[in-house]
């Protein structure tokens, strides 16, 4: 609730401030999404729903002053059929940009990413997961942040304030893909602080010919929480908790001809494992990317991918990719519709089980494109992450109108 | 003694010219029409294109692309730019930044949207399609000197232009991933517009035509086509650019092409 106040008061302090300047560009835009997500096995838990549809709805407002300053006001919304904690709201972005030759400064909520991998990003620690939007993570929550960026002839330099903190969203009862019990809402607990304790980052990065590398470190918490078992009514529940960490971390990718290779790693301290133990840790992310050109049909392009995902807490690790490999093929057949496909499976090396993974896009009209998403669990150990999924393998048919 | 050597020596320097200029191989005379082309082209300083590109397959079905490009030259290297998708919606507001470099491959940066991410890439991929169209990456990216080896072939009537007589030349790429063999290209002696473009496949075979059209003077000094046409002789699809507007000079600066400014490139 506070959070919504101090959005609104820093949404009219801007508009305030701005309302009498007419902006000299106003771009509005708005997109709307209709899914059906099909689980094929049964659910675990008598409290599931086998399959749900899902509603989303994106606007964007865009603002641009005498090319020094923009405003940009991005709400989300998604109405599930099912699961009443996928119905959601979110600002993925609220921001005020100012800006010159050398400096760029943000005010506001925005999205931040730093990752050069393609199965995972272990550096990007601003913004939350919205973990119930997109099983695969690739969609992020809205930061309130305050950043500065620096352009200098030594490389970019980012510094980051954020004052508060977005948790994870979760699947609720009814939910798929989701622990048992699932985690409770509003219940979270922050260790050393609040939700409203100060978080900091730092970025250097830099190109150098054919190398592009950055370096960061972080004093916050932690994205993904801890489970915090409770005790309610008789009954076990789980709740999110979050830790305090410090972290060092950095990409590197050398882009040759037709192939990238690269790595991401942090180094963290602070956070507890699967066994409630705290200490320091590294993970990492190494692999290559490697493009056959028109080698499908006419035009198309065929890529391949191997990334070593690593985490130095091994099985204790609370993170399901701590000793994989990922091996992907990407299609992108440069047609008209802008076909694109990605077929990819982790192999836990551990004998942790498989998750193979697909993900398919094409346009059916210049406003309106189909997409295609899903992911196989496979032969997750007894009581792993992977384990918790067994049964909810699933596939995601969408329609993507733009207006 | 010295009045002689005094008349002599312009005698020996001119004949030396005359033999020069005649002993002149189609080679030498390719690289002089290509670096005088470049000359008349230098000192653009910036500019700005709105484009629409319209893809046509053999049955006649269109499909329409629009984006805007930013330019900037460059002294003693290739030129920089970015490259903002417009149209489909679901691409929009995608965007590329190129640094050209004469020698060596150039430094490109991808900008998804969605992701907020800026991914370097490869511009490896010179011969695939750009977003589906009948020109290939190599074909719209920065001409530079450097990427060719030339030869004269003969000076005809301009092709579509019958008032001015073109140079033939042939065009051969350096980069081996070059999806050519060559490019005869017919190139006005005036104004050194380009007025016909012939691609050749890595078979030697006639692959494609761009022709170019619609020309039209910026500050006194500068032509730009405001259409062009790719046939592909292969396919029978076709791929129309037409220029919606251009403007020279705006005062972009270094600072208007980097990573930062990519993400807010509109």
């Amino acid at each position: 609730m506070r959070f919504c106040i101090i959005l609104s008061l820093s949404f009219f302090l801007v508009k305030n401030s701005f309302g009498d300047i007419a902006p000299d560009y106003i771009d509005y835009k708005a997109d709307l999404s209709l899914s059906s997500w099909i689980f094929p096995e049964s659910p675990i838990n008598n409290e599931q729903k086998h399959n749900n549809y899902s509603f989303s709805f994106e606007p964007e407002i865009y603002m641009e002053w005498s090319n020094s300053k923009n405003f940009v006001f991005r709400p989300f919304y998604r109405l599930d059929s099912q699961d009443d904690y996928r119905t959601h709201f979110d600002f993925r972005e609220l921001k005020y940009s100012f800006y010159g030759e050398d400096w760029e400064s943000n005010f506001g909520i925005g999205q931040v990413f730093w990752g050069v991998t393609e199965s995972k990003n272990v550096v990007d620690i601003i913004n939350q997961f919205d973990a119930v939007d997109d099983p695969l993570m690739k969609t992020k929550l809205g930061q309130p942040l305050i950043n500065l960026t620096l352009i200098r002839d030594y490389g970019y330099f980012d510094f980051y304030l954020m004052t508060y903190f977005r948790e994870r969203t979760f699947p609720g009862l009814k939910g798929r893909l989701r622990t048992n019990p699932p985690f409770l809402k509003n219940a979270s607990s922050y260790e050393g602080g609040s939700k409203w304790t100060p978080e900091l980052a730092m970025r250097w990065s830099n190109s150098y010919d054919e190398y592009d590398i950055s370096l960061h470190s972080f004093v916050g918490y932690a994205r993904a929480p801890a489970i915090d078992i409770k005790i309610i009514d008789g009954k076990i529940q789980y709740a999110p908790n979050y830790q305090r960490i410090r972290q060092l971390g950095g990409t590197l990718q050398r882009t040759m001809n037709s192939t990238l290779l690269k790595l991401e790693w942090v180094a963290r301290h602070g956070e507890k494992d699967s066994n409630l133990r705290r200490g320091g840790h590294i993970s990492a992310v190494l692999g290559f990317e490697h493009t056959s050109y028109q080698s499908i049909g006419d035009n198309g392009d065929i890529g391949f991918l191997m990334e070593y995902n690593f985490d130095s807490r091994r099985s204790r690790s609370s993170d399901s990719l701590q000793d994989d490999l990922f091996l992907a093929t990407r299609f992108n057949l440069n047609d008209a519709e802008n076909t694109e496909m990605l077929l990819g499976t982790i192999f836990d090396l551990d004998g942790d089980g498989q998750i193979y993974q697909l993900d398919l896009g094409r346009r059916i009209t210049d406003s309106i494109t189909l997409g295609v998403k899903g992911a196989i669990y496979q032969n997750g150990r007894l009581g792993s992450n992977l384990y918790i999924l067994r049964q909810d393998s699933w596939i995601e048919l969408n329609l993507k109108k733009y207006f | 003694m010295k009045t002689y050597f005094k008349i002599f020596l312009p005698i020996v320097i001119f004949l030396n010219m005359v033999v020069s200029v005649m002993a002149e191989t189609p080679e030498e005379k390719g690289l002089r029409i290509a670096t005088e082309a470049d000359l008349d082209g230098k000192g653009f300083k910036d500019i700005i294109q709105d484009m629409e590109m319209i893809l046509r397959n053999a049955q006649g079905e269109e499909s329409i692309r629009m984006f805007n490009s930013k330019t900037l030259e460059v002294d003693g290297d290739g030129d920089k730019s970015i490259f903002i998708f417009q149209h489909p919606r679901d691409v929009e507001g995608t965007a590329v930044l190129t640094y050209t470099h004469k020698v060596g491959p150039d430094d490109q940066w991808l900008y998804l949207p969605a992701l907020k991410r800026v991914k370097r890439i490869s511009s490896d991929n010179k011969s695939g399609s750009f977003v589906g169209s009948e020109f290939a990456y190599e074909d719209l990216s920065s001409q530079e000197i450097e990427k060719y080896t030339y030869k004269w072939i003969e000076d005809v009537v301009c092709p579509g232009f019958e008032e001015e007589t073109c140079y033939v030349t042939e065009d051969y790429p350096v980069d081996k991933s070059s999806g050519y063999t060559r490019r005869v290209v017919w190139m006005d002696q005036n104004e050194y517009r380009i007025w016909k473009i012939d691609y050749y496949d890595r078979k030697n075979d006639l692959l494609k035509t761009l022709v170019f059209s619609d020309y039209k003077l910026y500050l006194d000094q500068y032509w730009s086509a405001h259409s062009l046409k790719m046939v592909n002789h292969n396919t029978g699809k076709e791929t129309d650019i037409s220029v919606k507007e251009i403007l020279y000079q705006t005062g972009l600066k270094d600072s208007d092409f980097n990573r930062q400014s990519l993400k807010r490139a509109r």
